[in-house]
């Protein structure tokens, strides 16, 4: 298996504004191997946001140490070992859509004849090439977030960073997207951390499930999915796949701070 | 030919109103120096054109000169502000503000520190378009998402990159906004402080004279003039923002 290719050690964080302290992480220990998929669900508030930014060095821990590919954190991003998405596209209406996949590209200072080649293929792979023409705001909101997914490979990178990327799709475009991120992820063997609210989600694409209890987050329990792969269709309707489901479901419920249903509104959480 | 059909109830407005004008002045045998008929401004339009076109060069020279200047100067000051938070959370207040000030007011002063030629003109001129433009381009320039610059982060885009392939692109609808806005301020900023002083060959001071010795004629087809020339700026600005921002406009169509 060789060295994690992500390693957290004791990580904590404290957010400080003029109301006070606001523990959001408490001590988290994670390793996460190449290759695996590894989603990170909780109630609201729980910090899974916060966490998932440590790692992409978008935050500073207040405590604990990260090590991505055995170097720190900063220098991951600073060698552009990552790729994010987010839960809104955040693409740019003055660019078409090719011109929002081959961004990245352009802020590496790659070379202007390598812009389109990359670019083109992954659009082909979210089935988005004959919009590479399109703006990003004539295409509907699951088209948008395949865009983002394929700006996030732009550069090849080794860590796909995912923060509730599904989260504002409705069910049906969401499992699809859910297949076809599979595939992506296959084909371009990208390690996957990813942040969400769906339990079903979660068990169809993990390798790992990071149930985290709620502020101060912590790892909670972790589970791991032994589905078959490739995960298709046919999966969720698996008597494992319940499971699973009735299995991280149960975690989350187990949570004192989730007690007929409670859980603190606020904070940096989604 | 849809766009034939969306501006021909307006241009029949136009020639409606014109057809009023006409009847009216025609029906009451209203004086000429009161209200002349469009027909007779026209007539004066021909008369004086060689006059009107100096006097129009010479103002739209004006208005251009300070609007560029204004825009221009705005729009830098806006980017050296968008750098450091800290000096735009103190200079915005006193910008926005001075929307509320009458800048024409100064015209008088300007004459006496730069002369009753073109530079007080332009002078007023900088001052209409500067503050508009700076607060507009401000506010454009740092109201990129956090999200957005949590992207840009992720893919250590260094400062000059994100300035130039997210900021700029990101504030200009909301600048030409401004524009667009300023370059009406540019034509009545020119012609009001002429008012105040000015030599012979000017809109605003032919305006002001032959009004005053009821050449009510004259007046009016120097006025045509200046409001042909402020649509000119407008819609030369507006084609400009067209040719920039071809994505902004083939969104709102679609």
């Amino acid at each position: 298996m060789g060295s994690p290719i992500i390693e957290l050690d004791g990580v904590a964080k404290t957010f400080e504004s003029r109301a006070g302290a606001t523990e959001a992480l408490r001590s988290v220990s994670l390793a996460v191997d190449a290759g695996e998929f590894v989603s990170v669900i909780g109630p609201s508030g729980c910090g899974k946001s916060s966490l998932l930014r440590i790692v992409g060095d978008l935050v500073e821990p207040s405590a604990g140490a990260v090590r991505v590919k055995g170097k720190s954190a900063r220098q991951a991003r600073l060698d552009r070992d990552y790729g994010i998405v987010f839960q809104t596209p955040v693409l740019y209406d003055w660019r078409i859509v090719l011109e929002n996949v081959q961004l990245p590209l352009e802020l590496a200072g790659r070379p202007r004849v390598e812009w389109q080649q990359r670019p083109r293929a992954l659009l082909r792979l979210v089935g988005l090439d004959e919009f590479a023409g399109h703006y990003p705001w004539q295409l509907s909101g699951g088209m948008q977030q395949r865009v983002s997914i394929a700006r996030a490979l732009a550069l090849n990178p080794s860590i796909l960073l995912m923060d509730e990327p599904f989260g504002a799709l409705d069910e049906m475009t969401r499992e699809r997207l859910n297949q076809e991120l599979l595939q992506v992820c296959t084909e371009t063997a990208a390690t996957v951390l990813f942040v969400t609210h769906s339990i079903a989600e979660a068990v169809f694409l993990s390798t790992r499930i990071i149930v985290m209890s709620p502020r101060p987050g912590a790892v909670d329990r972790v589970v791991t999915v032994d589905l078959p792969r490739p995960r298709v269709d046919e999966t969720r309707a698996q008597p494992r796949f319940f499971e699973l489901v009735t299995t991280v479901r149960q975690s989350l419920r187990e949570d004192p701070g989730l007690v007929g249903g409670h859980v603190r509104p606020g904070g940096s959480g989604s | 030919m849809s766009r034939v059909r969306e501006y021909a109830p307006a241009a029949l407005v136009l020639v409606m109103a014109l057809l009023l004008w006409e009847a009216v002045v025609f029906a009451f045998a209203i004086e000429f120096y009161l209200l002349p008929a469009p027909h007779v401004i026209v007539q004066s339009l021909r008369e004086t054109y060689p006059v009107l076109v100096e006097a129009g060069l010479y103002t739209f020279t004006e208005a251009v000169v300070g609007y560029a200047l204004g825009c221009g100067g705005g729009i830098l000051a806006a980017m050296a502000a968008s750098r450091s938070p800290a000096f735009a959370t103190v200079v915005l207040p006193y910008a926005v503000a001075s929307a509320s000030v009458p800048i024409i007011a100064l015209a008088p002063l300007a004459i006496v520190w730069f002369g009753v030629e073109q530079g007080s003109k332009i002078a007023i001129v900088v001052l209409m378009t500067f503050f508009p433009t700076f607060v507009s381009a401000l506010r454009g320039l740092s109201s990129v998402t956090p999200q957005s610059l949590e992207l840009m982060r992720s893919y250590a885009a260094t400062e000059q990159q994100i300035f130039l392939k997210i900021r700029l692109p990101h504030s200009l609808p909301m600048m030409f906004t401004a524009l667009r806005a300023c370059a009406t301020l540019a034509m009545i900023g020119a012609v009001v402080s002429e008012f105040f002083g000015g030599p012979v060959k000017s809109l605003g001071v032919y305006i002001k004279s032959t009004a005053s010795l009821f050449q009510t004629r004259q007046a009016w087809s120097a006025i045509l003039v200046a409001c042909a020339l402020g649509l000119l700026f407008y819609f030369a600005v507006a084609l400009i923002e067209r040719l920039v921002m071809p994505w902004h406009f083939e969104r709102s169509e679609s």
